[in-house]
């Protein structure tokens, strides 16, 4: 009798152990692929940019400001993005602050925003910004319940040995959330 | 932690749906034995509370409310889509919505679903689908053309949110179990009123009392029961608007696009041509009632638009 019950409380902790290791591997699987999703973003956003520059570049007839400082930005996250989460944060906030001053000088200026193709690449360049913000949402959602869960006990005692270790949250530094000023002339 | 609101809004859903289907079932087989126990003691004189009509009734009762379910889980959607006439577009269509709804997809974490218009000049949107994996979202072309990006993504993001907390498949089974109880209840007034149930060709005094209480109890039951169903599936979507708005504000951070689509949505005169009552509480607002006071009634679809722009306020902070 006792050795059933014995083997039940065993069978019980071993259940128990199985559940939190799968919720750590589908907590940390699913920041990864939150990331993925970032990272699908900002390459698209590197690749985009030129494009837009370009076009308003050929509607303005000169090159402004602005567009030789959204595209020292891009190449400089373009350089950055290879290093990982941390690295690739102040890089990719600079971008995002040069990428509205892009858009805002479009906004300013009705021959642009008349022009059919500066429209289409807006809008794109408007919706890849929003799934930069809302992939970073979500990742950084996903990786602090990661971090949560890995951090709790029992998951504490052996989550380092077992390979789940602490994960970055994609931050912006603070100058971001400035509203950019457009260079007029 | 923000992304748990939702993910408990989806096992929520998830054990509410079983528990509906179970108690659809047990109810519909407990309506269906009494049915059988009300002919045999007409048919007998005999009430017995063990009745092999009863049982046989209740059987395929039972047998009834499971298959319909399944059925209209597998084919609900399409059939939802069809008689709304909302007609699946790719990107080039309609870019800027495309591209909303992608963003969506994003900040809920699940799958891209497809995309549909409505072409009529009202202003609604509904979204279908059994699971996250195999969902669609339609808008009308009233509201593709009046609503700015932010509105758009407020209202995207609400049915977003239908689809994250797997709303449209409790909502389909809500749906079925009210649909299969009112059409029993309706089947039995109807005979009870023809008189299959009661005396025709022998004498009333043949019978005792009992089988007498027995149709008396099955009339009271076949008048409430669809009536206290349409109540608790009217609750229940009511409750879904409201959860559904907050997490469209978790997934946009930003309650203003949907407030401001919701007042030129209440606002708007455009009537909706061939929607049916059958999938009213489908939409985003109810696109056959007026939204006044009597909305927040009892059996509305919806809350009061005034209702839900105030909690919306309020999670503006």
């Amino acid at each position: 009798m006792t050795f059933w019950i014995v083997l039940g409380i065993v069978v019980l902790i071993a259940l128990w152990l199985i559940m939190i290791y799968n919720g750590l591997v589908g907590g940390r699987t699913q920041a990864q692929t939150a990331w993925s999703q970032i990272d699908v973003q900002l390459k698209r956003r590197h690749d985009l940019i030129p494009n837009l520059v370009q076009v308003v570049k050929d509607a303005m007839g000169y090159e402004q400001e602005t567009l030789t400082k959204v595209i020292q930005a891009r190449n400089a996250a373009v350089a950055a993005n290879a290093a990982g989460p941390a690295q690739a944060a102040p890089a990719e906030a600079a971008l995002t602050l040069a990428t509205r001053g892009l858009l805002g000088l479009v906004e300013s200026y009705p021959q642009l925003k008349a022009n059919d193709n500066v429209k289409q690449l807006q809008e794109e360049l408007t919706t890849t910004e929003n799934k930069i913000a809302f992939s970073r949402q979500f990742y950084n959602d996903s990786v602090a319940s990661y971090n949560v869960r890995r951090q709790s006990f029992p998951a504490v005692l052996a989550a380092g040995s077992l390979g789940f270790g602490r994960m970055e949250l994609f931050n912006m530094p603070e100058s971001e959330r400035e509203v950019p000023k457009v260079a007029l002339r | 932690m923000a992304t748990t609101n939702f993910v408990a809004a989806q096992q929520a859903n998830r054990r509410n749906t079983m528990l509906l289907l179970t108690g659809l079932t047990v109810l519909a087989a407990l309506f269906g034995y009494l049915i059988g126990w009300v002919l045999q003691s007409q048919a007998t004189d005999d009430v017995a509370p063990v009745s092999s009509f009863g049982v046989t009734a209740a059987g395929a009762l039972a047998a009834a409310s499971i298959g319909w379910s399944l059925l209209s889980l597998a084919f609900g959607s399409r059939l939802v889509n069809a008689m709304a006439e909302a007609r699946e577009i790719a990107k080039d269509d309609a870019p800027q919505l495309f591209n909303v709804v992608e963003e969506m997809s994003i900040a809920a974490g699940v799958p891209m679903p497809r995309v549909r218009i409505m072409e009529t000049e009202a202003l609604n949107a509904f979204a279908t689908g059994t699971s996250t994996s195999n969902a669609s979202i339609a808008v009308t072309r009233g509201l593709l053309d009046q609503l700015n990006r932010d509105e758009l993504q407020g209202v995207v993001a609400h049915e977003m949110a239908h689809i994250a907390n797997l709303d449209t498949r409790y909502m389909t089974v809500v749906g079925v179990t009210v649909g299969l109880i009112a059409l029993i209840a309706d089947m039995t007034l109807r005979g009870l009123r023809w008189g299959s149930f009661s005396s025709s060709r022998s004498s009333s005094d043949r019978k005792s009392s009992g089988a007498g209480i027995l149709v008396i109890v099955l009339l009271v039951v076949a008048i409430v029961a669809p009536i206290a169903a349409k109540a608790v599936q009217m609750a229940v979507s009511r409750q879904r608007e409201y959860l559904a708005d907050a997490t469209s504000v978790q997934f946009t951070r930003n309650p203003n696009g949907l407030i401001a689509a919701l007042t030129k949505l209440a606002a708007a005169a455009a009537p909706f041509p061939g929607v049916s009552r059958a999938t009213q509480h489908l939409f985003i607002v109810n696109p056959i009632q007026t939204f006044t006071a009597q909305s927040s009634a009892l059996m509305a679809t919806h809350p009061d638009i005034a209702d839900r722009i105030a909690r919306l306020r309020n999670l503006g902070g």
